[in-house]
């Protein structure tokens, strides 16, 4: 009996062998957390507890070495200027887009998504030519730097916000808007009084992904960059990762990259769950999930 | 609330999505005041009438007439007509007096108006209590309710219903019937319902139109068309029908004579004004069964093929001489079971004025 398989056993193996992913994946990012606060020099040997590579140093901290503080206020720079845009321009593209009925709506649904899936260092590369090479009027103006990044970042950010304010869109269907025209409300007063209204949580939740993204993002950063008054946290996590000279204070840059991202999606995520709650639509939560990992 | 008007007209309308006929040259007159019904099965073209009555598709071609305006350039926002949806669509974001509330807005009521308009009219729906409540607080039957005051508040002419107690369960639905037909006899509105119900259409209504793939096939008062359909298909559709394919062998002032397999039988209503192929409809609850192999008029001899006990009724499953299968209803008022076991000969009395001639099955009545 004791050699027999117990058909209502617990799935040890399952168990285990997801334990030791979570563990595979975290525990780097938690050793590179832990180092940003070492007493000397090393990124790989223990010396001791200190806060000095956070603020301690009076020159080499994060918070005040120049090189770190710079790129951390571009990148914040960056995030808001993305936000600002891409959040209403998906909003408009995805309402436009669920009414766009007939010839073209299709085409124009599915080439939405193509950003989604395009390699970003592709749109990256093919950005840079657009913007370096072609000399036709919009293009000339635009120079590599500030304005080329936000520009980047916003064409691929904005189809993710498409996303989520299309899936929320979905899921309220069109009943909400023609009982408010049934009501006396014309066109624009059901879209004020009660579409937006109901988009909020998406509006939220896009903005934090924008956010999320834009703070994350290398590639496409990199490319628009112009120089060292461009250089966001990524980039110089990218540039610096292997210097010999580099101290735990890149640590703790990417330690506040993580703890960004982090509150980005899980605010994102409490948000909607928060909104989800108090209209009794309990799945819109779960809908951020799934919008997610669709995306990624 | 006191309102004149809400007298609808349909001319010729019609409304194609593609290739597909919704609705299909429908004429209706509708009076005001009348508690109309839209009967018919999914897909019939019920909600797209409605819809075309709200405003929210617009015709191909016809029009929709209110007290005798067209209102074929009217949007929806500005027709005085208001809709109960299947699922109520009450604003989630909103508490239940803002939903009731919600359309005085745009009829520039003042607001302390419009606040005392939204209580009255969630008293008139029993739920004063729930003003502060959110939607999905309430029950189905509650957010029904709230739905109905949401549009009553408005005085609308015409109050639009569709399928409203389609989400219910049974016993909520059996006592909204009747609440919801108190209510219109109350506020006098014009109620167009749509359902596929044919016991919710028959119990609230005071005229009831069948419809069937697009078209009107039928209209008339719950009696009329349960006891005269005019067609097969209302007579299946409303009700269980017997149906048996006969031959019209004579015509005279009494009625129809018709041959079933080797009998005759009289039907005094119904008259295709020719003789040949027709369909004979029957009810169960009109059949009389009798034991053994009695032979007088109307009647035909068969043998029990099943009996199901419903409780208030029996089933009388009865299998013809000729092969044919009726259906009897007979009244549980004490009868003996054992004289309705499997086998048992019988006699089916069919009563003339019970049994009405039909154009046989596909050929439309009329041609």
């Amino acid at each position: 009996m004791s050699r027999l398989i117990d058909p209502w056993g617990r799935p040890r193996w399952l168990k285990l062998t997801t334990w030791f992913y979570i563990a595979w994946s975290l525990l780097p990012v938690l050793a590179a957390i832990v180092f940003s606060f070492n007493d000397g020099r090393s990124r790989s040997v223990w010396q001791g507890f200190s806060t000095r590579w956070w603020w301690g140093d009076p020159n080499l901290s994060v918070f005040h070495d120049p090189i770190y503080t710079n790129a951390l206020v571009h990148s914040l720079e960056l995030a808001a200027l993305d936000m600002l845009i891409a959040t209403p321009l998906g909003f408009l593209l995805a309402i436009g887009l669920s009414r766009w009925r007939g010839r073209g709506s299709g085409s124009a649904n599915f080439l939405m998504l193509v950003p989604l899936t395009t390699p970003e260092l592709a749109m990256a590369v093919s950005l840079l030519l657009v913007f370096t090479q072609l000399t036709i009027i919009p293009f000339t103006w635009i120079a590599l730097g500030t304005t080329a990044q936000v520009i980047g970042q916003v064409t691929f950010s904005v189809s993710y916000v498409v996303v989520i304010v299309r899936s929320r869109l979905a899921s309220l269907g069109p009943e909400y808007e023609e009982a408010a025209r049934d009501l006396g409300a014309s066109a624009r007063q059901s879209l004020q009084h009660v579409l937006l209204p109901l988009l909020l949580p998406a509006a939220f939740a896009s903005t934090l992904i924008v956010f999320a993204l834009s703070i994350d993002d290398f590639v496409v950063t990199q490319y628009m960059s112009a120089g060292g008054e461009t250089v966001t946290i990524p980039m110089l996590l990218y540039a610096n990762a292997r210097g010999a000279a580099t101290t735990p204070a890149l640590n703790a840059v990417a330690t506040i990259m993580v703890l960004v991202t982090l509150i980005g999606v899980g605010g994102a995520y409490l948000v909607l769950r928060w909104f989800g709650h108090r209209s009794g639509d309990k799945d819109a939560a779960g809908q951020m999930g799934m919008d997610l990992t669709g995306m990624e | 609330m006191e309102l004149t008007g809400g007298e609808v007209e349909l001319e010729a309308l019609e409304k194609r999505f593609d290739d597909v006929v919704a609705v299909d040259s429908i004429d209706l007159d509708i009076a005001s005041g009348e508690f109309f019904s839209l009967l018919g099965p999914s897909g019939c073209g019920k909600t797209t009438t409605l819809r075309l009555i709200a405003g929210f598709e617009r015709p191909t071609s016809g029009d929709v007439r209110l007290d005798g305006a067209s209102l074929a350039a009217v949007p929806p926002d500005r027709r005085p007509v208001n809709t109960v949806f299947q699922n109520y669509a009450l604003f989630p974001h909103l508490n239940v007096l803002d939903n009731v509330a919600f359309g005085m807005r745009y009829q520039k009521v003042p607001r302390k108006e419009r606040v005392r308009r939204a209580k009255e009219a969630l008293e008139l729906v029993e739920l004063g209590d729930y003003a502060k409540r959110r939607p999905h607080q309430l029950s189905g039957g509650q957010q029904q309710r709230v739905a109905l005051a949401r549009a009553l508040v408005l005085r609308p002419a015409v109050l639009l219903l569709d399928e409203p107690l389609g989400a219910l369960d049974a016993k909520i639905r059996r006592a909204l019937r009747v609440e919801l037909k108190a209510l219109q006899e109350e506020v006098g509105t014009t109620f167009i319902f749509v359902t596929h119900d044919q016991e919710e259409a028959l119990s609230m209504s005071d005229r009831i139109a069948v419809m069937h793939e697009g078209r009107v096939d039928q209209v008339g008062t719950p009696r009329e068309i349960y006891e005269g359909p005019a067609t097969l298909f209302v007579a299946d559709f409303l009700g269980v029908a017997n149906v048996m394919e006969v031959e019209v062998i004579g015509r005279d002032g009494r009625g129809c004579r018709l041959r079933v397999g080797t009998r005759e039988l009289w039907s005094e209503c119904g008259d295709l004004g020719r003789t040949g192929a027709a369909s004979a409809v029957v009810r169960p609850e009109r059949l009389h069964v009798t034991p053994g192999a009695e032979d007088g008029e109307n009647c035909l001899p068969g043998m029990i093929d099943r009996t199901i006990f419903v409780g208030s009724n029996l089933q009388v499953m009865i299998r013809l001489a000729n092969g044919g299968l009726l259906q009897a209803s007979v009244a549980n008022d004490g009868v003996d079971l054992d004289a309705h076991e499997q086998g048992t000969p019988v006699s089916v009395h069919v009563p003339p004025d019970a049994l009405r001639v039909l154009a046989p099955s596909g050929v439309t009545a009329g041609t």
